[in-house]
């Protein structure tokens, strides 16, 4: 390859940008996030097809029935699932539906706790331990607690977060199977989650309850074969979480904009980098082809 | 020989020049940053508040982990011994956190409660609802219990295939448990829900009622790629026919989908990573800074 200082012009502009350090680029992309959420950009969202059967099938689920929801992750996925999850309990609230809470990660547990803390109890008030919303919190075991769930409610949680008897418990003392529950919903970062419902959940029981699923981006090529035979609704990474948050705030506005809109607020800064990934790509392949020797072997 | 003992001797000053400035950015950032909290702090009513609502462990803990997080970022600029500790730090908190949460979830509830139930009741957990066969109870646990030992054998000098036991009943139970799920969930559930219609209609009703048939052009777009792009997929995959003629086409075809499905993956997980720097942004200027 031509030594690009030996290249003038535009040409050798180019053909330099290919050695460029890339700490600038590490500074260029801290920046096109950075700068976003400081100026609070936001985009509109156009929720789509998998966003809106998310959607459609919370909305199905009659008024007053029961809906369990598995916090399946943990910190580090937060920041692209914590905003479905609370838009997933405001959706659930608002709707009259009773929530049940469970996790099959050692830390969902925490993320619930957090979720009612910060969406339940301030936007929904009447909402009543026990009677409306129960934590189960997690148990260990993956699909084994699903497979036992499928059978055996009582015998996989005996007692819910508190040590409470789940017979003491009014919203789940009749609870015998997952048959008691009309939706399922996973906030999946990985194993166990959102694969593992659909298998051991609605692999046993396909026609008692639905199940739909928010997902990190990571994951989601492995859920997406289920979509919508299997699976109801998907939400996909925080581009999900944002369409999702269009939908219930239209319907159901929050007290708090910012709780129920954490997606949204971190689509600025992805529309801003996405363009910068572009532009560097492109000026990468500029680069690289500016570089070459003209007429010579390539 | 000498030309290259001269340019190690010259890059040691040099190298040292930049580790100077390295560790003198990065004090300067970290002083501007503060300076910058403190200035915010008392000037801006909303942020003072909110840190008068904090308590000092709140307050610690942000700090901490605000520091954390510049010490993860300053390897993007060069490895250094900041990058080291946090990351040191990160790895001893994630595995001990994983440890004491395995001990009180499985070992304590599962083992010991069944092994002892009074015990584990008076000491760990007072919640532990009497078992109505803790006799049956006693004599299952003593199964985990000792193909547990038989795990820990590896750690001993002398007899470690014992360990291979544990180990073949783990993978036997797990491939048993997966067997039947994946036949259902991902073979046969998904070769149905491949077979669609590949002309799609869609049907319409109007306020009075009526319903309508019409023509769905990109869901019948959507079927045909379905179709194709399974085929061809499938026909990579075909190992004991040579790839030449219209096998050789497909499978061609069948790489082009694979390279647009990986692709798309690997667009989703940038995405991710993204959202988590985002993320840590949102935490340095909301949370420790109260800028934003």
């Amino acid at each position: 390859m031509t030594n690009p200082q030996h290249i003038g012009g535009i040409r050798g502009f180019f053909a330099r940008l290919g050695g460029i350090d890339r700490r600038w680029i590490f500074l260029a992309m801290g920046l096109s996030i950075a700068i976003p959420i400081l100026l609070k950009l936001r985009f509109p969202e156009y929720p789509g097809p998998m966003a809106r059967a998310t959607f459609a099938a919370v909305e199905k689920v009659p008024e007053g029935s029961t809906v369990l929801l598995s916090f399946d992750y943990d910190p580090a996925s937060a920041a692209e699932l914590q905003p479905m999850a609370s838009a997933l309990v405001h959706h659930c609230a608002s709707r009259k539906l009773k929530i049940v809470f469970m996790a099959l990660w050692p830390l969902g547990k925490q993320q619930a706790d957090r979720t009612i803390d910060t969406v339940l109890k301030p936007f929904h008030p009447e909402y009543r331990e026990g009677i409306d919303y129960a934590q189960l919190g997690f148990q260990a075991g993956n699909e084994g607690v699903i497979k036992v769930m499928a059978t055996n409610l009582p015998k996989q949680y005996p007692n819910d977060a508190d040590g409470k008897a789940i017979g003491d418990i009014p919203l789940l003392k009749d609870a015998k199977d997952l048959g008691a529950f009309k939706l399922v919903a996973s906030i999946s970062a990985g194993y166990p989650g959102a694969k593992e419902w659909v298998q051991y959940g609605n692999g046993a029981m396909p026609e008692a309850f639905e199940v739909v699923s928010g997902s990190t981006g990571v994951q989601v090529g492995q859920l997406l074969p289920y979509y919508p035979r299997q699976m109801e609704g998907l939400l996909v990474a925080v581009k999900g979480a944002a369409e999702y948050e269009m939908l219930v705030e239209a319907k159901y506005p929050a007290a708090d904009p910012e709780v129920i809109g954490q997606g949204r607020v971190r689509m600025g800064p992805q529309l801003v980098a996405h363009l910068l990934m572009i532009a560097l790509i492109v000026l990468g392949n500029i680069a690289m082809i500016a570089g070459r020797p003209r007429g010579g072997a390539r | 020989m000498n030309d290259s003992m001269m340019n190690s001797t010259d890059e040691k000053p040099a190298t040292r020049r930049r580790s100077s400035f390295l560790w003198f950015s990065l004090a300067l950032l970290g002083i501007s940053l503060c300076v910058l909290r403190v200035a915010v702090a008392s000037q801006d009513g909303a942020a003072a508040s909110a840190e008068a609502a904090r308590t000092l462990w709140q307050s610690i803990g942000i700090w901490v982990a605000a520091f954390m997080t510049l010490g993860i970022f300053s390897f993007l600029y060069k490895d250094n011994p900041f990058y080291k500790v946090c990351e040191s730090v990160l790895i001893g908190v994630s595995a001990a956190y994983w440890m004491v949460s395995a001990f009180w979830s499985t070992l304590v509830p599962q083992l010991f409660a069944k092994l002892s139930p009074t015990l584990v009741k008076s000491y760990a957990m007072p919640s532990l609802t009497p078992s109505e066969t803790p006799g049956l109870d006693f004599a299952l646990a003593l199964v985990p219990l000792a193909l547990g030992g038989m795990l820990l054998w590896r750690l001993a000098p002398k007899g470690q295939w014992i360990s291979v036991w544990p180990i073949a009943m783990v993978i036997g139970v797990t491939a048993g448990l997966r067997l039947i799920s994946a036949v259902e969930s991902d073979f046969l559930a998904q070769i149905s829900a491949t077979m669609r219609p590949l002309i799609v209609l869609e049907t319409t009703t109007d306020a009075a009622g009526v319903a309508t048939r019409s023509f769905d052009f990109w869901g019948t777009v959507g079927g045909f790629v379905g179709v194709i792009g399974v085929l061809s997929v499938l026909s990579y995959f075909l190992f004991s026919i040579e790839h030449k003629g219209v096998v050789g086409k497909s499978a061609r075809l069948g790489i082009w989908f694979l390279m647009i499905t990986f692709g798309g993956a690997f667009g989703l997980t940038v995405m991710g990573r993204i959202t988590l720097l985002a993320q840590r942004f949102e935490f340095l200027f909301k949370d420790w800074l109260g800028i934003g």
